[in-house]
Order: structure tokens, then sequence, then C-alpha cells
């Protein structure tokens, strides 16, 4: 691949109160784009399916992204209010007066690549199919609130909800449209049964057009794509590598042209070579350490907040992840319109973290140089996954910290399969995780408390009845500015009780060849808006 | 012998059923299900739960058994918990790219293996020997993974001579057949190589023992007395003889050509089996795990057999005892 003279390492961090858009563009070069070129992105899986109601991951949804439209397009807006959307195959749509009744207008130009329309009968069909307990779609769910989904017309579909709440349209837009016409012929019980590359149509920017399982997907620009301009793009071909230190490798040796993350203990490999940009941004995700609050010494919130006062998170954020991220504050993250502007991170500060332990009961009686009461050793297990290089290495940060405020810390790095078995069981004192966040705002699965034998996340067991209240108070309001004072309520609240040690807001870096222009890269999707993206197709490939 | 071969392949069964109901066990008992491996943002504990019913995984552990076994004994391997394709079809997909890359590798394996070997023995502890001992040493005791990073550095990243993965080249169906071959050969190169050359330095030194073992037999003695030349005692009467325990190894390897390296097709991407366990084992995809440690096991017995008939037909002497 051709190197360039001089482009420069761009890097964008998004600011810490999220007053900006968390969406950021490479520049693009002068002149107009040339259509055509190929840009080969690197993935670690496969697509499960070409049919997006039978995948369960969300690589496969990215690459599916390409093909199966959506109604509506999620913005980068969160920070202000619940994301808003843009037109894509639905070019307008209007409320009822009592917000129940959704009506959208479609292009009347859209078409499949077979030739056929794209009309209201795709979208019922569509939700025909994500409520069909014959298919099973994993996320059907979030149409739960969706009564019907009716044609008026050839291009106009109405949608009934059961009552108004904050994410009709989200809900509604969530999963994309598949072609009635070529796929209602099939039972929706035989889905599971069929080879749907076969069956593979596009009403998006590319069209499928080879497959090689565990290697390569290669996808061309569809001629018959509604929206216009047409992708400047030829081709988007994925390559599947199952490790993420073998696609580096292919990027650097120029085989790939866009690998969407890089750890940031190796961007070293990367930061040198000219030919390569990074683009630096919010993931939606923060690590954290979960605390057991149920029993043992961290079900006193005083001891959970002397533990969080004592870790020293910037020490994390600089060695662990080369200076990328921001210190984490509580279970909304920063960025987002419910983050409680009030909240501050809890200050490191050993010295009084070791009196807090103090004040607790914790005290150095024996000189052995860790606290005790009542003859008990304050010692903590830290579990990380053992295939988590980061994960551990935090820990044993976390280690040294807490030894320093006389916490004795026994880090144990677990496969996580086994990790998932002890955080089930509620058996873990501590673990170092992390989550990424959904744009719809729902805390009820995190910090609501358990109810004995369902299945659940709140690993930690965290359990306050206040909290548990105002989450069912959250749930009857059908206005986000509503909702705001009580979900900042149960964020001080969380803060206070610190079930989580909050440490890392992530950042994810993607990098790729400097031969891409244009291209706007967020968490949600890594092809935004791969329809702009243009490429010196030096490569000739 | 043809009563005998038939009687060991069926013994194939219960040692097959034997290894597929330890392998269930062993996959049982490790922790955590498919359901934990999905990485989805959207997905709640409730939905994790309904994972693992869809796929049965919510089922005690003996009616998961007696319904693989079942589907075992009438040839269906079930379906991928990932890709979603039947097991047998992810099999007949995986095992080409493996046995071009096992072939290869055990190709260079044994010709190299046997020319080194040849080589060294001609002039014991002469410099050749001592350099392809050392070599050869060095070689045996390097991790495999380490070797293909190693060779991926220099090869893929300095010298660009060859890919740095993968079996073909972007959109590489689009080439004539002729390009399409040279492409393959193109990326089959340095996997096959670290493959191949490791298993060559352990051959060239198992051969050379028992080229010098025999060497110092009677008959070859009475063969240089004969006044025949070196070159004819080495090839004919040394070598042949030699290649006994070698052709032995050759059987034990064949299950290789099946199970695949998990190591190597890994960090080439090489779409073999071994890397199609090792993505199976990562997201507890159970059916696929089982299909291919089945699949190991009758290649480990078939080829044990193969090498006792090998055995059997190049020396008559132990017919009796290995077969």
């Amino acid at each position: 691949m051709k190197k360039l003279v001089s482009v420069s390492v761009f890097l964008v961090l998004a600011a810490a109160c999220g007053s900006e858009e968390p969406t950021y563009t490479t520049p693009a070069s002068g002149g107009p784009p040339d259509r055509g070129g190929t840009v080969v992105v690197g993935i670690v899986s496969d697509v499960q399916s070409w049919n997006p109601y039978l995948v369960e991951d969300l690589e496969s949804e990215h690459v599916l992204s390409l093909l199966y439209p959506s109604l509506a397009v999620e913005q980068t807006d969160y920070h202000r209010h619940p994301p808003s959307f843009a037109p894509s195959l639905a070019t307008s749509w209007t409320w009822s007066e009592d917000h129940r009744v959704l009506t959208l207008e479609l292009n009347p130009d859209a078409r499949w690549s077979d030739g056929a329309p794209i009309t209201s009968r795709d979208v019922v069909f569509t939700w025909r199919a994500q409520t069909s307990p014959e298919v099973g779609w994993l996320y059907g769910y979030v149409k739960d609130f969706i009564e019907t989904v009716e044609a008026v017309d050839d291009h106009t579909v109405r949608a009934t909800f059961s009552h108004v709440y904050p994410y009709q349209l989200m809900d509604l837009n969530d999963g994309p449209i598949i072609p009635a016409h070529a796929w209602s012929e099939i039972p929706f019980d035989a889905w599971g049964d069929t080879d749907w590359k076969a069956h593979a149509l596009s009403g998006g920017p590319f069209s499928l057009s080879d497959h090689t399982p565990q290697q390569e997907i290669v996808l061309t620009r569809n001629p018959s794509y509604f929206r216009a301009p047409l992708p400047h793009l030829g081709r988007v071909v994925f390559r599947i590598s199952p490790s993420a230190d073998g696609l580096l490798t292919q990027l650097l040796a120029g085989e790939i042209d866009f690998l969407q993350s890089v750890p940031p203990d190796r961007l070293d490999r990367v930061a040198s070579r000219d030919d390569l940009e990074m683009v630096i941004y919010d993931n939606r995700s923060y690590t954290h350490i979960c605390w057991k609050t149920d029993s043992g010494p961290m079900a006193d919130p005083a001891v959970r907040n002397a533990l969080t006062t004592a870790i020293d998170r910037q020490k994390i954020i600089d060695v662990v992840y080369a200076g990328f991220g921001r210190i984490a504050v509580g279970p909304v993250l920063s960025p987002f319109w419910a983050f409680n502007r009030e909240l501050r991170p809890l200050p490191f500060d050993p010295g009084a973290a070791r009196a807090a332990l103090e004040a607790a009961g914790w005290t150095d009686s024996d000189g052995d140089g860790f606290v005790d009461r009542n003859g008990q050793t304050l010692s903590i297990e830290i579990l990380a996954p053992a295939e988590n290089e980061l994960r551990q290495d935090i820990a044993l940060l976390v280690e040294g910290d807490l030894e320093q405020v006389g916490v004795r810390v026994e880090p144990r790095f677990v496969e996580w399969g086994t990790l998932m078995a002890i955080l089930d069981a509620g058996e873990a004192d501590a673990v170092v995780n992390m989550w990424e966040e959904p744009t719809q705002i729902d805390l009820e699965g995190l910090w609501h408390s358990p109810a004995p034998g369902e299945p659940t996340f709140n690993f930690g067991r965290y359990a306050n009845p206040e909290v548990d209240e105002l989450l069912r108070e959250v749930a009857e309001l059908t206005n986000f500015a509503e909702q705001k004072p009580l979900l900042d309520r149960i964020q001080a609240l969380i803060v206070a009780d610190q079930p989580y040690t909050f440490l890392v807001e992530n950042t994810r870096i993607t990098v790729h060849s400097a031969l891409i222009d244009g291209a706007e890269i967020n968490a949600a999707t890594p092809f935004f808006n791969i329809d702009e993206w243009t490429v010196d197709d030096a490569a000739g490939r | 012998m043809v009563r005998t071969v038939v009687r060991r392949l069926l013994l194939l069964i219960p040692m097959v059923w034997l290894v597929a109901t330890l392998a269930f066990v062993v996959v049982a008992a490790a922790p955590g299900t498919y359901a934990d491996t999905v990485d989805h943002p959207g997905l709640s504990a409730e939905q994790r739960a309904e994972l693992e019913a869809r796929y049965g995984l919510d089922q005690p552990v003996h009616r998961q058994y007696l319904r693989w076994l079942g589907s075992l004994a009438t040839g269906d391997l079930g379906v991928s918990f990932v890709t979603k394709e039947p097991v047998l079809r992810l099999l007949a997909r995986t095992l080409p790219p493996t046995i071009l890359l096992g072939g290869a590798a055990l190709l260079l394996d044994f010709v190299v293996g046997i020319l080194l070997a040849v080589a060294a023995a001609r002039r014991p502890h002469g410099w050749f020997d001592r350099v392809s001992s050392f070599i050869g040493l060095g070689l045996a005791g390097l991790p495999s993974f380490w070797l293909a990073g190693l060779a991926i550095l220099v090869f893929a990243l300095v010298l660009g001579w060859f890919p740095a993965s993968h079996m073909r080249s972007v959109a590489a169906s689009g080439l004539s057949g002729p390009a399409r071959l040279a492409d393959l050969l193109h990326h089959l190169i340095l996997p096959a190589c670290c493959l191949g050359l490791v298993g060559a330095a352990g051959t060239a030194r198992y051969l050379r023992a028992t080229l010098l073992d025999v060497h110092g037999e009677r008959y070859i003695l009475a063969a240089r007395a004969r006044g025949l030349s070196d070159r004819r005692i080495l090839w004919i009467h040394t070598l042949r003889p030699a290649l006994l325990p070698v052709i032995t190894l050759l059987g034990l390897s064949l299950p290789f050509l099946v199970s695949g390296s998990v190591v190597i097709e890994t960090v080439f991407a090489w779409p073999g089996v071994g890397l199609t366990l090792l993505s199976a084992a990562h997201a507890r995809d159970i059916p696929v795990v089982m299909a291919v440690t089945v699949l190991g096991a009758v290649a480990v017995l078939l080829g044990s057999l193969v090498a006792d008939v090998l055995a059997a037909v190049v020396d008559p002497r132990t017919r009796e005892e290995s077969l």
C-alpha cells in the first residue's frame, strides 16, 4: 500500500461534560471524490446469518445494517435528550394528538436489489417477524409496547402503541426492514433451517456479492439504493480473523484498511505509522469494580466508599489505558442527557480512606500491615477475566492501592465461563467488569434489587428500597423531562452507596488507512456514514 | 489380516462412544454457556436465560447427553449455536483447508526431515550434523505461536514476501484459475513452513538416531566388505530399514490432517478445523466442540490402525505383535 508523505494522526476526545456531538469526522480531502475503490475491514467473527432476525451479536448487526434499511437513523445527540432520528426509509412521520399513534411516510423510490419496491407491506411483515414466537428474535421484547403496525397504503404505515413513553420511535425503529415479497413464502417456523445466503437481498447501500465463511464477505455498491447520491465506494470487503492481534498485524501489513477497535496497550505499534489514522471517541461503556454488597465487609457502604477513595483511578487511565478515558462517576455515562451533572467522582485520598475504614471499625490491631475487625483481616478476592489483560492490569493496580490503606487483596484471573458462573451465583467478593450502555436509559436491570431465583446482572446483589421505588416511578412517566429529576436522585443514591467503584468511562480507538476519507465513526456503528466514505485505491484492490 | 482389521474397525465403535461421552462430560462440566459469550449491549439477564432455553442449555445434563447421543447415532451432529449452520456442513467446509495445510506440512516434515537426517548421518558429528542438530533442537523447542509470530514479522511485515493471514487475497474469486492457485500457494507457504519445519526437526533427529543404529549392524559391515559404495549402502541398505519407525510416525501423524493445528490456524486465520474448534470453544458452541472432538478421536484411532497396517506391510516380523 502506498505510504502517504504527511498525514497527521487525528485524535479526538469527547469533552468531559459531553457538550459536543460525540461523532467525529476525519478531515476530507479537497476536490470531488472518485466513485469506486475498495475498503477492507477487519472483523473478529463471521456473520451468524444473513437474516437479521436470527443473529445475536453486534458484529453481525453492523454488517447486515449495510444491506437492510432502517426506517430512521438514530442520531448521536443523546447528550441533550434521548437520541433523535433522521429520516431514512421513512421520509417523514407524524404523531396523533394523544401520542399513541405514529404515521410514517415511506420513500416511494425505494427498491430492493431485485427491483421490487420497498413498501409498507415490508414494514408490516418485519414487525410480524420481530414479534413472532416461531422466529424468536432475541430482542423482540423492544416491541412489547407496540400494539399494531398496519399498512395504510403502499407507502404509508401506521403504528399504535399501548401507552406513551419516551422511547416509542426508538423501539419501532429497532431492527431493519426485510423483504416481504421474497421472504414471506418461507414459514416463520422454517426460518431456522433456511440457508439465508441464497435469499439475501439488499435495500441498503451495499449488496452481498460473495461470502466465504470464516474468511471473507464481499459487498458491492447497490445501484438501486434509494438514497442519493449512491455510495462512493465500489466494494466493502470484510476479512474475518478471530485474533485481535492478528487483525492488527494485518492492518500493519496493509492487508486490511479499517479496524474498529485497537487496544490502547497496542497503540505504540500504530502511532509511528504515517499511513494510518487513529480516531478516538467515547464508546459508551464504563469499567468498574462490582463489590459484593449483600454480605461480608463490603455490605457496609462506608467500607465501599473508603475502597473507592483509596483507588487511584487516574493512574489506571494513565497506565492501563495509555491516558485515554476519563474517571467514571456513576451508573449513567457523563455524556448522556440523563447524567446527574451535580455528581463528581469521589476523590483519590488514601488518608481519608484509612480514616473512613477506622471509623467503620477496621484498624490494624495486630500490626501486620492489614486492617482487621474482631480478629478478621479485611481481605478481598478481586476477579478478572483470564482473557482480558486490561482488566487484569486494573486488578493488580487496585491491589497495590488498597494494600496502601491496609486492605489485603488477592487478584484471581479466571476463564470467562467460570467467571460468569461465579457472578451468577453472587459469590464474587469483587470483579473488574465493563458494561456497554445502550442510548435507551434503563437502570432497572443493574440496580433494582434482584428477585430470588430470577436471572440478574446485579452481580453484587445491590438492594436499596428507595432506588427500587424511584425506578418504578420512572417507568410510569411518559416524558423524559419528568424522568430526569428521578434519574438524578437514583444516581445520587447509587453514588452514595458505591455498590460499584466506577473506574473509567472508556474510549474506543479506531484505526484506519489514511487513504480513507470522510469516515464518521461513532459508538453506535463504525459505518454511520459509509455512503460518504471515499478511498484513494492505491492498492488497486 | 483382513479379519484383524475388521475387528479393529468394529472396536472403534465403543472407543468412539467412550471418548465422546468423556468429551461430553468435560464440556458439560465446564462453567458458562453460549449465552454468556454473546456480546450485545441490549442483552438483559432475561434474554440470556431465554437464549439458554432456546438451545436446550437449561435442560438437565443427562437429558442433553441422551439427546446428543441419539442425534450422533443417526449421523446428525446438530446445528452450530454461532453460525446457525448444520455442523456436518461446517465440517465439510473446514476439513479441506485443514487437510491442505496439514498435508503440505506433513510433506515438508518428512521430506525435509529425511534429507536432513541422511545428510547428518553421512558424517556423524561432522559440521553439518552439529549445525543441523543445533538448529533442529532450537526449532523443536520453539512454541509454534512464537515461531508463527516471528515468521509473520519477518516475512510478511518486514520483507513483505508472504501474506500475514488468510487462505486467499482480498476478493480472489475474481482471479483466473491458475492465478487463484498461485494465490493459494502463496498463502500456504508460511503456515505450512511453520508447522512442517518444526516437525521436520523432530523427524530428522529421530531418523538420524535410527540411521546410526542401523549403520552399526553387521550386514552393513558385510555390504561394505563386499565393496558397495557408501552412497548405495546409505540410500539402499541403511535408509530402508531405518524408515520403518518413520512410517509408524507417519501413521500416527495422520489424525493431524483432520484435527488441524489450533495455534497455526488461529494465528494465520486459516479457515480450518483447528480455528473452528477454538472459536467454538470460546463461544461454548457445544455441537461444534463435540463434533470436532469425535472427529479427532476417530482420526486418532484410524491413524493408529493405519500405522499398524503399514508397519505390518513393510516388515512381516511385526505382523503378529502390531495387529
